[in-house]
């Protein structure tokens, strides 16, 4: 064992005591990332918060796979104690995205987790009121969802200015200012 | 007891009056804004080249490209510059970091109120010029969001050509050239610099998305010689090209080159829509590019098209005068295949004025078009430059390219710095000769492209700049030895480029066994009768010609070389292109 991540080792050590199935990585000092099936999240959460003291929720996030069909949530704790960072990361089916809440651990968790819901349209069974958080009566995609067309949006969501007619395309201008045509092969098939 | 204090204590905080604050500020100071921070926009309207990358990038179509006053079009530049609508930006930035020249930026300004709303529409650069002393958020350098260096092609080894006379480029793979595409922007400025104006976002954009076949649609378009220009164009597109202005520009002349090498026959992709015959009859003088870019697409128009060549094999120059290493003749006649087929008929070993006059192929046609390129050479004007084994460039790439046996000796010296200078050396490299290249002026000054350069001193050829022959030396008729000068670069006082001045007495003399002149060339007239001759405008050795490359002889045609200045195969290509519109309209009125 090394003595520069001496802690960090000996957290990696408990954690995959406990938890078998638990993928530890030390990043860097003071950097831990884990890799968790999310089965038994808040459990494993639980045994960071009550036993190897990562007390302080940090914050909550959610990334899109969008290629892989999966969305990742990210749980970020931290210990006073250890001076540790924990990146816990657990990955959903991007098709039925429903994760476990953690508000009974955290109370601030719930607000983040209502903000994902909103944002990404990921699901928290448990979750004492799962409210609209930012957007109201949102009916579309959730927009943090990479798939969301952010311009298609724009386009039916607001109306053009006065003002703006005189815009021109670049690529027409430039066909123009040479008298060419350019034709249409892509869509001609 | 009562208890009043709680009503005392609020009375205690009276004590304070007579205190001096201090944690307030007076006079009040104005804090800085954060550092990056993104409030109104900024734009370097001289660096701002139009692309309108930053309108295509925004999520919130809050940029407008718009025309300016005092902002003209030119090479490189649409002419249009960005409009913001500061009632739909949000800020993220986006088009500061997709901004390929930097000219875009945001500023620590953010206040503005109005009741008019058509203030919130803001030209940045122009309606805000004071803020340029504002600049705060600029493109992240360490974290591009363009991709600013290219795919690099595989070329064979300097020491590896020399060998033999095999391509040296060999040419993106599928997936090199699928990231290459994706590296362009889609603006369409090459289209500017492109003589020919070829569709060229839109034939990169087919690659990207690895539709080829689309690619090659949208190439045949209006260049039907597209691997020849996919091989060795000059490519002035890339010049102007979006991303080069901070990176290395988009590999437009591989891409090309990848997209035609995906096919071995276009006839079977693209399918050429024939019309039917019109009657009309057209001789095409000289089968150079200029020449076989008429006859294709009038051929596809309906006409009868007869190609009339001298050489063996059509092509012209490229042919002729390009090295096989740049230039492999099966990629030139896989695509004067797939013009037979469309039907252009091409009469080969046939010099007009010789083997068939000119008056009789005006006759049997209702036009006629010429493209005979430039293929005497100019003299040295040199004592000794008639000796024996002093040749020109081009009469040697001639004979190298079709086969005869050149004896050059192992010493040979080139006078020029243009593409046929480098050729010339390159292949004498190639024939096992030591090769010098003597230029005039700086090796920076020299016409040839830089790859050419480039290729040549890897090849081990040794470049004398500011080098001015003087004399050929023979002896019994043959070259001994060549006799040259050193030379200084004199400013040159009405503003051109400088001049070289010889040095007194700065003089060398170098062993060769052969001198090749390089120095340009010139349109032999010959085959030309005199009446047309009298009648036909040319200035400075070439014919002139009206927009659509028709000489002061209404039913001549001109193009290539031997009419426009850049002297190039896509210069030749876009003149054909031309007349195509010239010849339809002269003869069908259209």
């Amino acid at each position: 064992m090394s003595t520069q991540f001496a802690i960090e080792e000996e957290l990696k050590q408990s954690i995959n005591n406990a938890f078998r199935s638990a993928k530890v990585t030390i990043k860097r000092q003071g950097r831990i990332n884990v890799e968790f099936r999310s089965g038994i999240l808040p459990a494993f959460v639980s045994y960071l918060k009550e036993y190897l003291d990562f007390k302080h929720l940090v914050m909550m996030s959610c990334v899109d796979w969008l290629e892989d069909n999966e969305f990742e949530i990210v749980y970020h704790l931290w210990s006073y104690d250890h001076k540790v960072h924990i990146m816990v990361k657990v990955r959903l089916d991007r098709e039925k995205p429903v994760m476990q809440s953690i508000s009974k651990l955290w109370d601030q968790a719930e607000t983040y987790e209502r903000e994902i819901h909103e944002m990404n349209g990921v699901e928290f069974e448990g979750h004492p009121g799962m409210r609209d958080f930012i957007l109201e009566d949102w009916e579309d995609l959730p927009p943090m969802r990479r798939d969301f067309k952010t311009r298609e949006f724009v386009d039916k969501t607001y109306e053009w200015r006065t003002g703006r007619e005189d815009k021109q395309d670049v690529r027409e201008t430039i066909a123009k200012q040479y008298d060419t045509e350019v034709p249409d092969f892509k869509n001609s098939k | 007891m009562m208890n009043i204090k709680g009503a005392l204590v609020p009375f205690s905080a009276l004590k304070f009056l007579g205190k001096k604050p201090h944690t307030v500020r007076y006079p009040l100071e104005k804090k800085d804004t954060a550092q990056r921070y993104r409030g109104f926009h900024f734009n370097d309207l001289e660096e701002c080249i139009g692309c309108g990358t930053c309108s295509t990038i925004c999520q919130n179509e809050a940029i407008d490209m718009i025309q300016l006053d005092g902002v003209e079009a030119a090479k490189g530049d649409s002419g249009l510059r960005p409009r913001v609508d500061n009632g739909r930006c949000c800020w993220c930035g986006l088009c500061v970091d997709m901004c390929p020249t930097g000219s875009l930026s945001l500023t620590d300004q953010y206040l503005h109120t109005s009741p008019d709303p058509d203030s919130y529409l803001l030209i940045p650069g122009k309606d805000n010029p004071e803020m340029k002393e504002n600049i705060s958020f600029v493109k992240s350098d360490s974290e591009p969001l363009l991709q600013f260096d290219r795919v690099p092609m595989r070329e064979l080894d300097g020491a590896e050509r020399v060998k033999s006379f095999a391509e040296v480029v060999l040419g993106y793979m599928q997936e090199e050239a699928r990231a290459e595409a994706t590296r362009c922007v889609d603006c369409g400025l090459c289209v500017t610099a492109c003589p020919d104006h070829m569709h060229i976002p839109e034939y990169i954009g087919a690659i990207a998305d690895a539709d080829d076949e689309t690619a090659l649609k949208y190439i045949y378009d209006n260049n039907p010689l597209p691997e020849m220009c996919g091989k060795v164009c000059t490519r002035q597109c890339e010049t102007v090209c979006a991303i080069g202005h901070l990176g290395e520009p988009i590999a437009i002349r591989w891409l090309k080159r990848f997209a035609t090498e995906q096919f071995p026959d276009p006839a079977a992709i693209l399918n050429p829509v024939i019309a039917e015959s019109n009657g009309k009859k057209v001789g095409i003088i000289g089968g150079g590019p200029a020449g076989l870019s008429a006859g294709y697409y009038l051929a596809l128009r309906g006409f009868d098209i007869t190609i009339y060549e001298a050489l063996p094999k059509m092509g012209g120059m490229t042919y002729a005068g390009i090295p096989k290493y740049r230039f492999p003749e099966d990629s030139l006649d896989k695509q004067i295949g797939y013009m037979e087929k469309v039907g252009v008929k091409m009469v080969n070993n046939t010099r007009v004025g010789k083997d068939i006059s000119f008056d009789k192929i005006r006759k049997e046609n209702d036009a006629v078009f010429v493209g005979i390129g430039f293929h005497i050479p100019y003299t040295l004007g040199l004592t000794g430059e008639d000796l024996e084994n002093s040749i020109q460039a081009v009469d040697f790439l001639r004979d190298v390219n079709l086969g005869k046996s050149v004896d050059i000796g192992k010493k040979v010296v080139v006078i020029g710095g243009g593409n046929v200078a480098i050729d010339a050396a390159r292949v004498s490299r190639r024939l096992g000769a030591e090769v010098t290249i003597l230029y005039r002026r700086r090796v920076q000054d020299m016409p040839a492209d830089w790859e050419e350069i480039e290729g040549a001193e890897d090849e081990g050829v040794h470049i004398v700049p500011q080098g001015i022959p003087l004399e050929v030396i023979g002896n019994n008729g043959k070259v001994k030895s060549i006799k040259y000068g050193m030379a200084e670069m004199v400013a040159d006082d009405k503003g051109g480029r400088p001049r070289p001045v010889l040095i007194e007495g700065d003089e060398h003399i170098l062993e060769v066994d052969t001198v090749i002149g390089a120095i340009g060339q010139e349109a032999d007239y010959s085959f030309l009768p005199k009446e047309v001759m009298d009648e036909l405008k040319i200035e400075r050795g070439r014919m002139v010609v009206n927009e659509l490359k028709q000489t002061s002889i209404p039913d001549i045609f001109a193009g290539g070389d031997s009419v426009n200045r850049t002297a190039d195969a896509i210069s030749a290509i876009a003149d054909g292109v031309k007349a195509v519109e010239g010849i339809t309209h002269y003869l069908l009125d259209e």
